[in-house]
């Protein structure tokens, strides 16, 4: 079973990375948050710094983004299995002793590893856009990544979980149209959340994007840490596992 | 299951969906494939082939009956029934990014080999693509690639090799390269090849025994000889004249059955070499248009076991298959 896990979860690694293209997007795009919405609500920020808690929005932005980024992850987690049962590459997996739950897990923790690969790239970009870390302690920037790689295991496996029955290319794409909006608008990663309406407060108490920005966020801009949201999101990561793992082992559709 | 068996199927049915819309693939067929042979199963497409396949590799449940590969239990020990076999696609389906040996490595983890790298070597010497083994996938023909998916289906010492209509969309060529394969493999690693087939000669060629399968049956099985025998009859296949008044067939001696099909009559006469002269005698040649002479053969047998012929669908199917394959491959 290990064998065969690191067999399959390093194809999902570098077959990310032997694609320049993919390569290249994944570079490119933390970057292009930062370029074009940190620098159109910039100035906002710098003349309302007490609603933002920072006169700089970068610092502001940089963990909503980092956190939206692993719900992307997630997507692109369901996509590619979907692509290995069309190209019948999944019945060539389940034609050996493999079973559903080690692909499950490889393909899970795949998209995870990968996501954790942007964190760098983006933590760079804001560096460069003025943000300082200098007060981050390493204890925080631990708890930082191991709370994104909860979050994005956590989506990579409910969105597995839903496209596991399916073949159809089109619903994960579907799906990822559909959450991305409340997920990433309807959570503290974009803009602050007292001044959202009631119903759009609701959404954002229970999304996990909102505890995940808010804790990066005190990390950043030196507020009172509130740890128990690393808890919130290391238990979102585990039910998604355990959900993800269930379903899989019970609906994954070879074909 | 007797120890000589690689493969036994008993009662085996399949049915796919539920209720008024569901479609029985495979109606309670029996089957007994000996060690070291190369069974072909050989009918036209939609026949149950493979769903056969499906369900002896562990892709598909089956509905009724039991199965069993290498002396395993297919449902209940569908592991153990996986690790001891190898499967080649209708359509190769390895990973492009990544290099012929890579494939083959991610094959080895699979399996949980350890010591996989010295038969990997021989594997792909054997096959003649050893000096591509650190190339993309993407780079290989069509042949090699094929000859890499068999190599990958081999790596860890199968017991049965399942090739599901392994040379549909290949040229002839590639498809008699595959042939020579397919023959070499069972002489060389003694391993038993369970094939699907719907083309007559690919089974006639390769195959030990064969079992031919309609509408989710197996109607006859035997080796082709014996399959062939049971056909006492020539098949003449006629067109006349308009104004030719057919009932003459039917009246001259030798003639076993005589049956209209399109524009033409299809007719089972005891010798051809003997039914002709007395055709030419009964009609007259400008009434004649066009005559073929078949001698017994996989295709004649079928023919007689259903009255259809197995390839009369078949070339559009096969065209639909490729633009699938093609839209695949573009995706």
């Amino acid at each position: 079973m290990k064998s065969q896990f690191w067999g399959l979860y390093s194809r999902e690694i570098l077959r990310t990375f032997r694609n320049p293209l993919v390569l290249l997007l994944t570079l490119v795009q933390p970057f292009m948050w930062l370029a074009f919405f940190g620098s159109a609500w910039s100035h906002v920020a710098s003349q309302e710094s007490q609603y933002f808690g920072s006169g700089n929005y970068i610092a502001f932005l940089l963990p909503g983004v980092l956190s939206t980024s692993m719900l992307s992850v997630g997507m692109f987690g369901a996509m590619s299995t979907i692509q290995d049962k069309r190209f019948g590459f999944m019945k060539r997996i389940l034609i050996t002793p493999t079973t559903k739950e080690v692909i499950f897990l490889s393909k899970t923790l795949g998209s995870a590893t990968r996501g954790l690969v942007q964190i760098p790239i983006m933590i760079f970009a804001a560096y460069l856009w003025g943000v300082h870390f200098g007060a981050v302690t390493p204890i925080e920037w631990a708890a930082w990544g191991v709370m994104l790689f909860f979050l994005a295991m956590g989506f990579s496996s409910l969105f597995l979980a839903v496209t596991a029955p399916s073949t159809d290319w089109q619903t994960p794409a579907v799906l990822a149209n559909f959450v991305t909006m409340p997920f990433m608008f309807a959570s503290a990663a974009l803009v602050p959340t007292p001044g959202f309406p009631g119903w759009m407060k609701v959404i954002s108490d229970l999304n996990p994007i909102t505890y995940s920005a808010l804790l990066g966020r005190a990390f950043v801009l030196h507020q009172t840490v509130p740890w128990n949201y690393l808890g919130i999101i290391v238990g979102f990561g585990v039910i998604g596992l355990v959900i993800g793992y269930f379903v899989s082992a019970r609906w994954l559709k070879v074909e | 299951m007797a120890a000589t068996d690689a493969i036994e199927i008993h009662g085996v049915s399949k049915r796919y969906g539920s209720g008024e819309r569901s479609v029985l693939a495979l109606n309670g067929i029996n089957l007994t494939i000996p060690k070291g042979t190369v069974f072909g199963l050989l009918g036209p497409n939609g026949a149950g082939k493979t769903t056969v396949i499906k369900i002896l590799t562990g892709i598909s449940p089956l509905t009724d009956g039991t199965a069993s590969v290498a002396g395993f239990d297919v449902r209940r020990e569908s592991l153990k029934v996986r690790a001891r076999i190898g499967w080649v696609a209708a359509e190769v389906i390895l990973d492009d990014d990544f290099s012929g040996w890579e494939n083959l490595q991610l094959q080895a983890r699979l399996q949980q080999l350890t010591d996989w790298e010295e038969r990997a070597n021989e594997l792909l010497t054997y096959f003649g693509i050893a000096d591509r083994k650190a190339d993309k996938v993407s780079t290989y023909s069509t042949g090699m690639r094929k000859k890499l998916e068999i190599a990958l289906a081999l790596l860890h010492q199968p017991m049965v090799i399942f090739m599901d209509e392994p040379t549909i969309g290949l040229d002839v060529g590639t498809r008699r390269m595959l042939w020579d394969i397919v023959t070499g493999i069972h002489r060389e690693f003694g391993v038993t090849v369970l094939l699907t087939t719907h083309y007559i000669e690919e089974a006639d060629a390769l195959c030990d025994r064969v079992a031919i399968i309609d509408q989710g049956k197996i109607i006859a099985e035997g080796t082709p000889a014996e399959l062939k025998a049971r056909v006492k009859a020539d098949i003449v296949e006629l067109t006349l004249s308009d104004g030719t008044d057919p009932k003459v067939l039917s009246t001259l001696p030798g003639v076993q059955e005589c049956r209209s099909q399109g524009t033409g009559w299809i007719l089972r006469v005891d010798s051809s070499e003997e039914f002709l002269p007395r055709l030419l005698s009964a009609v007259p040649a400008e009434h004649l248009r066009r005559i073929t002479v078949e001698k017994p053969s996989l295709e004649t047998v079928f023919l007689q076991l259903t009255g259809r012929r197995m390839a009369q669908d078949e070339p559009m199917r096969d065209i639909r298959k490729f633009y699938q394959q093609m839209r695949r491959q573009r995706l």
